[in-house]
């Protein structure tokens, strides 16, 4: 494998962590543009996503990766198995917003977000007690496609997580940016008290972050098992520290800082494993991220906000 | 005439009065019974839930049995189990091992433990165990360094051997390993992982330095976040550096995941581990084909493949609906060596304290299932047997059963 292969490879691998990253900060970044709240439930609402994918592909009879389909019927199991995903996770944050952070809206402090640190747990734990401990092998009927480059491999799954992460951020964008209702997120988010006294809901448009958010953390929880072809009750821990490292290192509360954050977080995770040892992947990855706060407070893409009260 | 409503404080008193003779009851059934405790410490929850399942069902069925005669010398034995695995480490956790240590040792009941599964959490107990002089029988735990004189001071602070294994260790497990990739295998390079925990570490470590001592050139070495979802950067590295083979110490949290992504990326290379990668998830969480041609030991002799075993597996399989492994079997042994040294103790009509178990265990010569045991005076296993197995579907048994790992034989000694 010449060097330039094994670069190439490695850049493969790190996008597609990235993307997955991506999706997961994306939903922070919502939350806390928003409320300015750091929603840790997050980490589980993506670990429930890729149970709720995975149930959903075996009631379409998909098993292990045994059952490999191609063509229209393919594109027919993932759309539906995305589609049920994203609203059942979406359904699941509204439900979290509504029974555990709506009660604490007015309360002031870290209350809410020990609250979410709270649910988080909860989760974990009902997917523990009712699924158990063992990793669960993903249902995956992606074809063995892949193209070689060189000595690098390109599969046709990285192909599939990059498609998906790209049309949903994308769509997203435009949706804060050209929707009636992405303009009245991006007025609260600048001020709540404004925003409301133009006429916005803001309950809604709250109900909305953490619909999409949390739709956004169960497409990266299905992408994640079709990638990794496995899940477990234990997936969001690492990956939700390491996508909300992201969306902090692109600047929190900014749509396309997460994105930038979370692609440059899964190269560092690819790069530093070949260059330095994986031992050292945390190390590097949260040097960086503080080296970047000290000299950029408000991450890469990040405006220091202004003063609320 | 008593018409009195069925009030709440009614209620209430009939509740106290069902409480208080269902105490007496209970109450009466002990005084007229001796008893024991054992306690069990497995990693029931986590990624090694199942083979901790097959351990306590081995365990438990022994002592079940003896009660089922009547217990040892009139005494019955209580189990009672205690779980070091806990959700946010997803595996074994040293701390709660700890914990559930220090509760043994402050039960006075307890005269002898069985337990932990997992080296990592042996190395916590070892010294709350020595403190309170409790012997305990790891019928899995692999690590030279607990029972190593070396680190006397450090996992028997007291002085004398309170652990014992009815398996032994990666200072075999490994080296032997390495003898069976340069022996059989003709693996002439290597690249080493391992999983950052105390078991995997070391396995890692005894089988580098008797593969360097075979002339295996070793490539590398890297160390898995077992928490981590991601191994391809590792693998797309020891891709490019195309060894022969590689070799994992670790058990299945990491062991899952790096099976299946070194499926992908290097679908053709010699890879194995120790008895951590010997488990029904590694066949069922991976899956055929990813998993096919796995190499991995267990620390014991393969016995439940026996035909003077069949009874027993027979009997285990109708009461726990699930095939035992080799180490159900030696979880088995450990009990039968606690039913050895309690009856020992009681044939002569001492009491049964710790002290004396641990003494009688000490001094045990049992016959068990594998063979028969006795301990050196450190606790390790007199008898060292690594046995070699490689996964390879069989298409008339169910995908989880064990028997899809195939016996190959005896590793090569030292």
């Amino acid at each position: 494998m010449s060097f330039s292969d094994l670069l190439l490879q490695q850049t493969i691998n790190g996008l597609s962590l990235g993307a997955m990253y991506a999706l997961l900060a994306l939903g922070f970044t919502l939350v806390y543009g928003i409320l300015e709240l750091i929603n840790f439930a997050h980490f589980n609402v993506f670990m429930v996503g890729s149970f709720i994918g995975m149930w959903t592909l075996q009631l379409m009879g998909i098993n292990g990766q045994a059952v490999i389909m191609t063509g229209l019927p393919l594109i027919g199991v993932m759309v539906v198995a995305l589609v049920v995903t994203m609203l059942s996770s979406g359904l699941l944050g509204v439900l979290i917003e509504r029974l555990s952070l709506r009660p604490l809206r007015d309360v002031k402090g870290p209350a809410a977000m020990i609250t979410t640190i709270g649910v988080s747990y909860v989760l974990f734990n009902i997917i523990l007690l009712t699924v158990g401990a063992d990793s669960k092998n993903y249902p995956n009927p992606l074809p063995p496609i892949q193209f070689a480059i060189g000595d690098a491999v390109l599969r046709l799954r990285e192909i599939l997580i990059w498609m998906i992460a790209i049309l949903l951020m994308l769509g997203l964008h435009f949706f804060v940016q050209r929707s009636k209702m992405g303009k009245a997120m991006r007025a609260t988010a600048q001020d709540p008290e404004a925003a409301r006294m133009m006429g916005v809901e803001v309950d809604r448009v709250i109900i909305i972050a953490f619909f999409l958010g949390s739709a956004l953390a169960g497409a990266g929880g299905l992408i994640f098992g079709l990638y990794y072809n496995f899940t477990s009750f234990i997936i969001g821990f690492t990956a939700g520290l390491r996508a909300f490292t992201a969306a902090v290192l692109g600047g929190i509360g900014n749509v396309p800082g997460a994105m930038l954050g979370g692609v440059i977080i899964g190269l560092i995770e690819a790069m530093g494993g070949q260059f330095i040892a994986t031992a050292w992947t945390d190390v590097i990855i949260f040097s960086i991220l503080v080296l970047v706060l000290v000299f950029r407070p408000a991450g890469l893409l990040g405006r220091v906000a202004p003063n609320k009260s | 005439m008593n018409n009195r409503p069925f009030t709440r404080r009614t209620a209430v008193g009939i509740a106290a009065g069902v409480v208080a003779a269902g105490t007496l009851g209970i109450r009466r059934v002990w005084a007229a019974d001796k008893s024991v405790t054992v306690g069990i410490n497995l990693s029931l929850t986590g990624a090694d839930a199942e083979s901790a399942r097959r351990i306590e069902n081995g365990a438990t069925m022994a002592f079940d049995e003896a009660n089922a005669k009547g217990g040892i010398n009139g005494y019955k034995i209580v189990v009672t189990p205690f779980d070091d695995g806990s959700a946010t480490a997803g595996q074994y956790d040293p701390a709660q091992a700890a914990t559930n240590a220090r509760k043994m040792v402050s039960n006075k009941a307890t005269v002898a433990a069985i337990g932990p599964q997992m080296s990592g959490a042996g190395k916590a107990m070892a010294p709350i165990l020595s403190e309170g002089n409790l012997a305990i029988i790891t019928p899995s735990s692999t690590n030279p360094d607990i029972t190593d004189p070396k680190f006397a001071a450090q996992y028997r602070p007291e002085g004398k051997a309170i652990y014992f294994r009815t398996v032994a260790t990666d200072a075999f497990q490994g080296p032997y390993m390495a003898n069976y990739y340069a022996d059989v295998l003709h693996v002439k390079s290597v690249y080493l992982l391992d999983d950052s925990g105390a078991y995997g570490v070391g396995l890692a470590d005894a089988y580098q330095g008797q593969a360097e001592k075979k002339g295996i050139k070793i490539l590398g070495r890297d160390r898995l976040d077992p928490k981590a979802a991601d191994y391809s950067t590792v693998l797309t590295k020891i891709k490019s550096l195309n060894p022969q083979a590689i070799y994992y110490g670790g058990v299945l949290q990491a062991g899952v995941k790096l099976a299946k992504q070194a499926y992908d990326i290097v679908p053709k290379m010699i890879k194995g581990g120790g008895d951590g990668v010997y488990g029904p998830e590694m066949l069922t969480a991976v899956g055929y084909p990813a998993n096919e041609g796995w190499y991995a030991t267990v620390a014991s002799p393969h016995v439940t493949e026996e035909a003077k075993m069949a009874a027993w597996v027979k009997s285990y399989k109708t009461k726990y609906n699930v095939d035992p492994d080799d180490y159900a079997v030696t979880a088995y042994d450990a009990a039968m060596v606690i039913l050895a040294a309690l009856k020992q103790v009681t044939d002569g009509g001492k009491e049964p304290t710790r002290d004396a178990i641990r003494d009688a265990i000490q001094a045990v010569k049992v016959n068990t299932l594998q063979g028969p045991v006795s301990f050196d005076a450190n606790g390790d296993l007199q008898d060292k047997t690594i046995s070699v197995f490689q996964i390879k579907q069989n298409k008339d048994i169910t995908p989880g059963d064990m028997a899809n790992y195939h016996y190959i034989g005896v590793a090569p000694s030292v």
